[in-house]
């Protein structure tokens, strides 16, 4: 137990430049992140979830049931990437934790000491969250569209090529779709402070919505619930076929759940930047 | 920078939680080179004060200022302030050298330095370990080496002897000790003031969210009513060795059954009034004002208000929300 010593004092040096203090804050999040191994079973999940569902969704179509198999007109690709609605629930545990985790152990009052530009510390939470579930989405879909590819294939399905726009499109919006759903449940956890409250609120909205969509017996609320629940919206741009028949088209879709994620966001900031800790 | 920067000051800080006045007009300063004590009971303003100085909370009115800046405003604050707010405030799935790791990487320090922070609390194999099995003096070893990270100039710890051993409070009044000869400025708070006995040079005593007094610990002792002398006399002579002690200008009370205290006189002259006077006695002790007594002494104003109108709103009652302790 030796007495603290005059100790070698790191001193400004280069870190006193603002540019490197940034960084410094986006390093902190990604070794916070980084260092707990839920962190590493939830990413695991989001992949394992959304590939083993889409296999199995695939698994359980039979061309049997068109004519010919040439001319099933089956959106295959939105069916292979099925399990995100599984894969999601495991990031937005993920982003809500990454707020609501360090409420709930007290680390906040760390994080804050060590960056008090309380907006600061929020972007850089939701760089390193975007960046990871952008990872584990990529591997994610990836692995669906080809595992899937391989069941249908076998099943005597027409495929359309994996380079074919709306296939690229479904593909990338479909990460672009984890990575803002992770954002809003960001937000969430920012806004609510508690795990509980905020996966349970969040679980909500991507989840409930599109269930009481399919509840009401109006065919015009029915549409319009489906157009504005964020999962639901969001999930158009996996069309590849059939985009008519869509609610919603896979771009606005997308906007759709932006603007969701924009507020949740901005909910979040907003208590951040005025309350407390 | 303008200001020491090993320079704490806080001016008129006000703050109310509902209807209780958490601070009520909070104001002094902590200088470079001393331990200073931050004393008063649970619910006096203590840790929302700390809060307010690094950024946590935001204060009503008045100003808290480290070097002469606001904390929101450092660019690189863990290398101006260290504070240990709460112990318990670490991730329990995370390694302590891994909850150090991060804050060192948010201000750029190399991983040498958790490494001797780690060493100089005595952490040691405990840093590989998961947070959450450590004991609560593992945990305030984490927490005195997270604050010494950026080798600060200046270092806030809230209530840091709670809860330690016997040889963990005698190591965190050495490591006190030998932060403040380094000459930075070293900001204590306790709710008892025995735990700063022999710690503190300075003390700010508070009561109600305000200052009551602001004083070295030398002063304090001094200003104390308290060198009495204790005299212990069988029931015959008592009677005889009040009469001999009052008539030389003594203060005396019958304290106890063949107990006198005597003030007024120290020990020297009370045994030489009394051997002249023939009065038998079988003992005669100095009893020297303690930190503890002369604290009491002071605060025995506020406290007598506090405990009269008893009730949740008390600020000092234990469920009192302005308590660092029970508020989250």
């Amino acid at each position: 137990m030796s007495g603290p010593g005059p100790g070698p004092g790191p001193g400004p040096g280069p870190g006193a430049r603002a540019g490197a203090r940034r960084l410094g804050t986006v390093h902190a999040e990604w070794t916070k992140l980084r260092t707990l191994t839920s962190t590493w079973w939830l990413l695991s999940a989001v992949v394992g979830l959304t590939v083993a569902a889409g296999v199995a969704v695939s698994g359980s179509l039979t061309a049997g049931a068109c004519p010919v198999p040439a001319e099933c007109h089956e959106d295959t690709v939105r069916i292979g990437l099925t399990g995100i609605w599984l894969g999601q629930g495991a990031v937005i545990v993920l982003a809500v934790l990454a707020v609501s985790g360090e409420y709930g152990t007290g680390t906040i009052r760390a994080a804050l000491a060590a960056e008090p530009r309380r907006l600061r510390l929020l972007a850089a939470k939701a760089l390193v969250v975007g960046a990871l579930t952008a990872a584990a989405g990529a591997a994610a879909v990836a692995g669906a569209l080809l595992a899937g590819r391989r069941v249908l294939a076998a099943d005597g399905f027409p495929l359309p090529a994996l380079t074919e726009g709306p296939v690229l499109r479904a593909a990338a919006g479909t990460v672009l779709y984890l990575v803002l759903t992770a954002l809003l449940a960001l937000g969430a956890g920012a806004a609510l402070r508690d795990t509980a409250t905020a996966v349970t609120a969040v679980l909500a909205v991507c989840y409930l919505l599109p269930l009481l969509a399919g509840l009401v017996s109006e065919p015009e609320w029915q549409e319009r619930l489906l157009r504005l629940a964020p999962s639901t919206a969001g999930l158009a741009v996996q069309a590849t076929a059939n985009l008519d028949g869509l609610p919603i088209g896979p771009w606005p879709g997308l906007a759709v759940l932006t603007a969701w994620t924009a507020a949740a966001l901005a909910a979040g900031a907003a208590v951040l930047c005025t309350r407390d800790v | 920078m303008d200001g020491n920067e090993a320079q704490i000051e806080v001016r008129g800080l006000r703050k109310r939680f509902g209807a209780v006045t958490a601070l009520d007009g909070m104001s002094f300063t902590v200088e470079p080179g001393q331990v200073t004590g931050f004393v008063g009971p649970n619910g006096a303003g203590k840790s929302t004060t700390m809060r307010i100085l690094l950024g946590l909370d935001r204060a009503e009115e008045g100003s808290a200022l480290i070097g002469g800046r606001p904390y929101r405003e450092l660019r690189n604050p863990l290398l101006a302030v260290g504070a240990l707010l709460d112990a318990a405030a670490v991730h329990p799935a995370r390694r302590g050298r891994d909850h150090l790791l991060w804050l060192a990487h948010s201000h750029r320090l190399p991983a040498r330095r958790v490494d001797e922070v780690i060493e100089q609390t005595g952490l040691g194999p405990a840093a590989r370990r998961r947070a959450g099995g450590y004991s609560l003096g593992m945990r305030q070893r984490l927490g005195i080496a997270a604050a010494l990270l950026g080798d600060p100039p200046v270092l806030l710890f809230d209530e840091p002897v709670n809860g330690l051993d016997p040889e963990g409070i005698r190591w965190m009044r050495g490591l006190l000790r030998s932060l403040a000869a380094q000459g930075r400025a070293v900001l204590v708070s306790s709710h008892l003031m025995s735990e700063l006995e022999g710690t503190a040079d300075h003390l700010v005593v508070i009561g109600r969210g305000r200052v009551l007094a602001d004083t070295s610990v030398r002063e304090l002792l001094a200003g104390a009513s308290g060198d009495r002398v204790e005299v212990r006399t069988g029931e015959p002579d008592r009677d005889r060795a009040m009469t001999v002690l009052a008539d030389a200008g003594a203060t005396v009370a019958a304290t106890g059954r063949g107990t006198l205290t005597v003030s007024g006189l120290d020990a020297q002259r009370v045994v030489a009034l009394l051997g002249g006077a023939g009065v038998a006695f079988s003992g005669v002790a100095a009893h020297r004002a303690t930190l503890e007594e002369a604290y009491m002494e002071l605060t025995r104003e506020a406290a007598e208000f506090a405990a009269g109108p008893s009730g949740p709103s008390g600020p000092s009652g234990p469920s009192g929300p302005a308590s660092g302790e029970d508020r989250r």
